[in-house]
């Protein structure tokens, strides 16, 4: 049986290199996710905050409006039939593929971060920035200064989970033909006709960055609560 | 910019402010001088809160004017977060950041918005804490601090900027009997320094003391406005009397 064992880790990991396909699997995984967390934060910010303010003032009807629609296309669809049309039709013509994951993934992250980012600044009293305004701040500083702060404090956990199904979702790269982690365990699988250990392989290594980032943001969780002692 | 010393702080004219079809303030006129200590009381429902809040805008007024330190706030084209920098406001609930330390709290409004240096902006706050009698807290967080010494670290919020006059509204209905009277000490400090203050309370005992003028407000308009010992002395409006001798 070790014998078997030895023999498969051979075949899996060693032979031609193919461990290599899981570590260039994992950078391309988590390059598409770091961009695309980024970009959801920034997409989710600007639409939560006009969704909220919208909410709390009546103002801004026009883009509260096309904010609306793009959170119902968005959320309606499923994240890779998006990311086949922006591959296949939008942006027919490109030719990095990386690039067009982190667009696509961006921009369905960033409808679920919009209202993620909406119910944290509706859960921060009015008095905050009423108080803010007393003092001479405009609306977008005191947004800044006064009001994300402590709403980014109480959705980090919501985000979060956010950021972990985002890396997790990143595993359907492969409808565009992207290298992810998850088809690099296609290839091996693809070379030794045995789906056990490049399917648990691709799942251990998806675990442990979840496990890494579940405590990476508990850390900072804890930070942030200093002014609550 | 100097004042005429004749010319009003704030000039209230004709203010209206309505919710839909109810209107909470019909045609107000009010002027408020430097140095005055301005009292409104009222029953509650009676518009003084939402008066209050038209002078800086919070609440939008939808008629008359208001002039403060000789420009029309209300006019479009006026920046209205420059003039709330001269007017400094204290709210029943306090409304400081809970997550800044007492310092940032103090500071932050004077380095940002009147770039002052972190050491000007530390330092004005620390003397102002010091008055307060709360300069051991400089560091604490909102939440660690009694409701007391909230109150009066959001007095000195507003003072660190310098206002040329201060709103208060209700500021010491949230709290416990025994904290009202560090707040009210606070208060009593400035105005012993002519700072021009508005104030809505209830404290009538507080009013006859300290107020230059208190102003009876009743179904949205102002109904009689005198001197404290001839407000609470000798109130000539049929109304008034009715409040003052269920309140007094």
């Amino acid at each position: 049986m070790w014998e078997n064992f030895s023999e498969a880790i051979y075949l899996n990991f060693i032979k031609d290199d193919r461990w290599k396909y899981y570590t260039d699997g994992l950078k391309v995984t988590l390059t598409i996710t770091l961009f695309a967390v980024l970009l959801g934060v920034a997409i989710g910010l600007v639409v939560g905050i006009i969704r909220a303010t919208h909410e709390r003032t009546h103002k801004l009807k026009i883009m509260n409006f096309l904010c609306g629609i793009y959170l119902t296309v968005i959320r309606g669809t499923p994240v890779v039939v998006q990311l086949m049309i922006i591959y296949y039709i939008i942006l027919a013509s490109a030719r990095n593929k990386i690039p067009v994951a982190i667009l696509a993934f961006g921009i369905n992250s960033g409808a679920y971060v919009a209202e993620i980012f909406r119910s944290g600044i509706m859960s921060i009293d009015n008095g905050q920035m009423e108080a803010g305004r007393s003092l001479g701040f405009n609306y977008i500083q005191t947004m800044w200064y006064v009001v994300l702060p402590q709403a980014f404090k109480n959705v980090l956990p919501a985000l979060c989970n956010e950021f972990i199904a985002l890396l997790k979702e990143t595993s359907v790269s492969g409808y565009i033909a992207l290298q992810d982690l998850t088809k690099a365990g296609d290839i091996v699988r693809s070379r030794t006709f045995n789906p056990f250990f490049p399917l648990f392989t691709v799942a251990a290594i998806y675990l442990i960055c979840v496990i890494v980032l579940t405590q990476c943001i508990k850390l900072l969780e804890r930070r942030l609560r200093q002014s609550e002692h | 910019m100097s004042i005429d010393a004749e010319k009003p702080l704030i000039q209230v004219k004709g203010l209206g402010k309505a919710f839909g079809q109810v209107r909470v303030l019909k045609d107000i006129n009010v002027d408020i001088r430097k140095g005055d200590v301005v009292f409104v009381v009222g029953p509650s429902g009676s518009g003084k809160s939402t008066f209050l809040r038209c002078l800086n805008r919070l609440e939008e007024p939808t008629e008359g004017k208001i002039f403060f330190e000789g420009v029309d706030i209300l006019d479009r084209k006026t920046n209205i977060d420059e003039h709330r920098q001269k007017m400094g406001m204290v709210f029943q609930t306090f409304n400081l950041f809970p997550h800044m330390t007492i310092l940032k709290n103090l500071t932050i409004a004077p380095m940002k918005l009147q770039h002052k240096s972190r050491e000007e902006a530390e330092k004005t706050a620390m003397e102002l804490l010091a008055r307060v009698g709360l300069a051991d807290r400089a560091d604490a967080y909102p939440n660690q601090l009694s409701g007391g010494q909230k109150q009066r670290i959001a007095i000195v919020r507003a003072l660190c900027m310098k206002p040329d006059v201060m709103l208060f509204d209700e500021p010491t209905s949230a709290l416990d009997p025994e904290m009202v009277g560090e707040v009210l000490g606070v208060m009593r400090e400035l105005a012993r320094e002519k700072m021009t203050m508005v104030v809505v309370t209830h404290e009538m005992g507080f009013a006859r003391e300290i107020a230059t003028r208190v102003m009876f407000m009743e179904g949205g308009n102002f109904v009689e406005e005198a001197p404290p010992e001839e407000f609470f002395g000798n109130p000539k409006n049929e109304r008034l009397k009715n409040f003052l001798s269920k309140v007094l």
